[in-house]
């Protein structure tokens, strides 16, 4: 099976603005010898035909390929993350699943998921969609650690309801093919979204974040912040785009990606990109790109500490800030005591 | 314990120090001063190894050990503190967490074990109390937000609990009130057992009438050019630069 085969995909180019630096061309052309949907170890969840028209061609892989999704519906709060583990171990083989998650009124919920895999040439295709209803308060982390020669799509569509918090972070560990496609169009008032991820990408690993929000109505806060820190030849492209239409008004619109460089061989594309419509509204993007702060480095030397932890020490100040952002403390420590080894 | 001879370093391909001879042994405090750009800084930074300073010719003898084999971390663990002038923001990083590792690479240096966290605790306290320091600076990030006065009040805590062989203070006493100086010269009077050593920077008599000095060395244009006792320093105080007969070579 190659996706380019497919005659009914319309798959994004490279060339297109949303997905410029983008590299799809491996991951499109490879022929899978066999294509399967990842079932989840869970019983009693409903099943739906997804028929839901998403903003962009990339879902259309998944639904294309099974177009049934999984429902998980949380009606009541939940003390403790719902974790989900996705192990990939078949060799030469498109997998696909497809999850929405509804969170319902004034619930407060959080989710955990782990994508591992053990395979070789194997492709993820995922589609996320989340419903956050009015009132509710939804914290998603997820920690993806595919390794060479395997690939994961990640695609994620965010619905949020009047006064609703929705809370996501990504940490993105794996050596893969790796493509983010994150979605949140702010139809409703009053919506808190916030959107942290740190890439940590080492070889030859190639991590793009395509990021679009789109601000449809007033009050809501959207604040957008990723790290990177990149070793040997990896590769990431940070591109997230933030529209703040007419009617949106009081907006706030945040965006920002920190870099650091840790050999000559790595490289970041990063696109922080705002368009506005309106004055009536807070907003903000940057991205820095630099190597580890020598002057930091030598005030932690000359107190006895040696180059290389130093080095260590700096490097996860960097990274810890969004470790540090997480609201639920169970996630905080699931996220710290992750160990590939524990899940391959 | 300390014994430089004709050292020459440049910056930036410009050569600051231009042949310095500086003799300090177990238990001395020797002061230095200078007009702004003599040099005065390069030195102690070439002392801690900073990457701005390129050695170019010369020797540098510490405890009998050549000192520019040794690197940054090296150093410090064999006995050397330099107190910054502009102690450097390290956003992330816990100060007691920092402190800890710090103790402890200096213990495995030495061959000794680890601290327990409990003796830290103690230890801590005990310095602290000591000297009216607020430990409260511990529970932040290493001088993430910290004002000038409690920049220098952690680099005090640093000096007392790593408790080094040789004390390099680079202008320590700069933006610092009254009371501020006593605490600094509190601290280093107290650590002064006779055999450790100390070379401070200070355009100012108040931090020398605090902690007197066995040596004053007057820096000019990359050398020293006078050496006297405590009564040089007043001296200066009195007359200025040009007044003992030091012309101002960076005009």
């Amino acid at each position: 099976m190659r996706l380019n085969d497919i005659k009914e995909l319309t798959l994004p180019k490279r060339r297109d603005e949303q997905f410029i630096k983008v590299n799809f061309g491996d991951l499109f052309s490879y022929d899978f010898k066999n294509t399967q949907n990842y079932n989840f170890d869970i019983m009693g969840l409903e099943v739906r035909k997804d028929t839901k028209e998403y903003a962009n061609s990339l879902f259309e892989i998944t639904k294309n390929l099974d177009n049934k999704q999984v429902v998980l519906t949380i009606n009541s709060n939940i003390p403790e993350p719902i974790c989900l583990v996705h192990k990939i171990q078949e060799d030469e083989t498109f997998f696909t699943n497809s999850l929405k998650i509804e969170v319902k009124e004034n619930v407060k919920a959080s989710v955990i998921e782990v994508f591992t895999n053990s395979s070789t040439n194997s492709a993820y295709s995922v589609n996320r969609s989340f419903e956050v209803n009015e009132n509710a308060n939804f914290e998603y982390a997820k920690i993806q650690d595919i390794n060479d020669e395997n690939y994961l799509l990640f695609n994620l569509d965010i619905e949020q309801k009047d006064n609703s918090k929705c809370k996501i972070t990504n940490f993105e560990y794996g050596t893969g093919f790796i493509i983010n496609n994150i979605i949140n169009v702010l139809d409703n008032k009053n919506c808190d979204y916030e959107l942290n991820g740190l890439v940590k990408a080492h070889k030859s690993s190639n991590t793009a974040n395509v990021i679009k929000t789109v601000h449809n109505d007033e009050n809501s806060i959207s604040d957008i912040n990723y790290k990177h820190s990149l070793e040997d030849n990896s590769r990431a492209v940070f591109k997230a785009l933030s529209v703040v239409n007419k009617d949106a008004l009081f907006s706030k619109a945040f965006q920002n990606s920190n870099t650091i460089l840790l050999s000559n061989d790595a490289t970041i594309f990063a696109q922080p990109h705002l368009e506005i419509l309106i004055d009536e509204l807070e907003a903000s993007h940057g991205a820095t790109t630099g190597t580890l702060d020598k002057e930091q480095l030598l005030y932690l030397q000359s107190r006895g500490i040696n180059k290389k932890l130093a080095y260590e020490i700096l490097l996860k100040a960097f990274e810890s800030k969004i470790y540090d952002n997480i609201s639920d403390n169970l996630i905080k420590e699931f996220i710290q005591d992750y160990k590939r080894e524990k899940y391959v | 314990m300390l014994e430089i001879k004709n050292l020459k370093v440049n910056i930036n391909d410009k050569e600051i120090l231009k042949g310095l001879n500086l003799n300090i042994k177990e238990g001395e405090v020797h002061a230095l001063m200078g007009v702004n750009g003599a040099g005065k800084s390069t030195l102690v930074k070439t002392l801690s190894a900073h990457y701005d300073c390129v050695v170019t010719d010369g020797s540098v003898t510490y405890k009998k050990k050549d000192l520019l084999d040794l690197d940054v971390a090296q150093r410090a663990n064999e006995g050397i503190f330099m107190s910054f002038q502009n102690p450097i923001e390290v956003p992330g990083v816990n100060n007691s967490y920092f402190l800890k590792t710090a103790i402890n690479e200096k213990r495995a240096y030495n061959g000794e074990k680890d601290i327990d966290t409990m003796d830290f605790l103690k230890l801590i306290k005990e310095e602290t109390s000591k000297f009216d320091l607020d430990k409260k600076l511990l529970q932040r990030d290493l001088n993430e937000g910290f004002s000038g006065g409690e920049k220098k009040r952690n680099e005090l805590i640093q000096l007392l609990l790593l408790n080094p062989d040789l004390i390099m203070l680079d202008e320590i006493d700069s933006g610092l009130d009254v009371d501020a100086i006593k605490t600094v010269a509190n601290v280093v009077n107290a650590m002064l057992d006779g055999k450790k050593s100390v070379l401070m920077i200070t355009h100012y008599d108040r931090l020398l009438e605090l902690i007197k000095p066995d040596f004053v060395h007057i820096l000019n244009d990359g050398k020293i050019v006078k050496t006297g006792d405590y009564s040089l320093a007043l001296e200066l105080d009195e007359k200025g630069y040009e007044g003992i007969g030091i012309k101002d070579e960076t005009k």
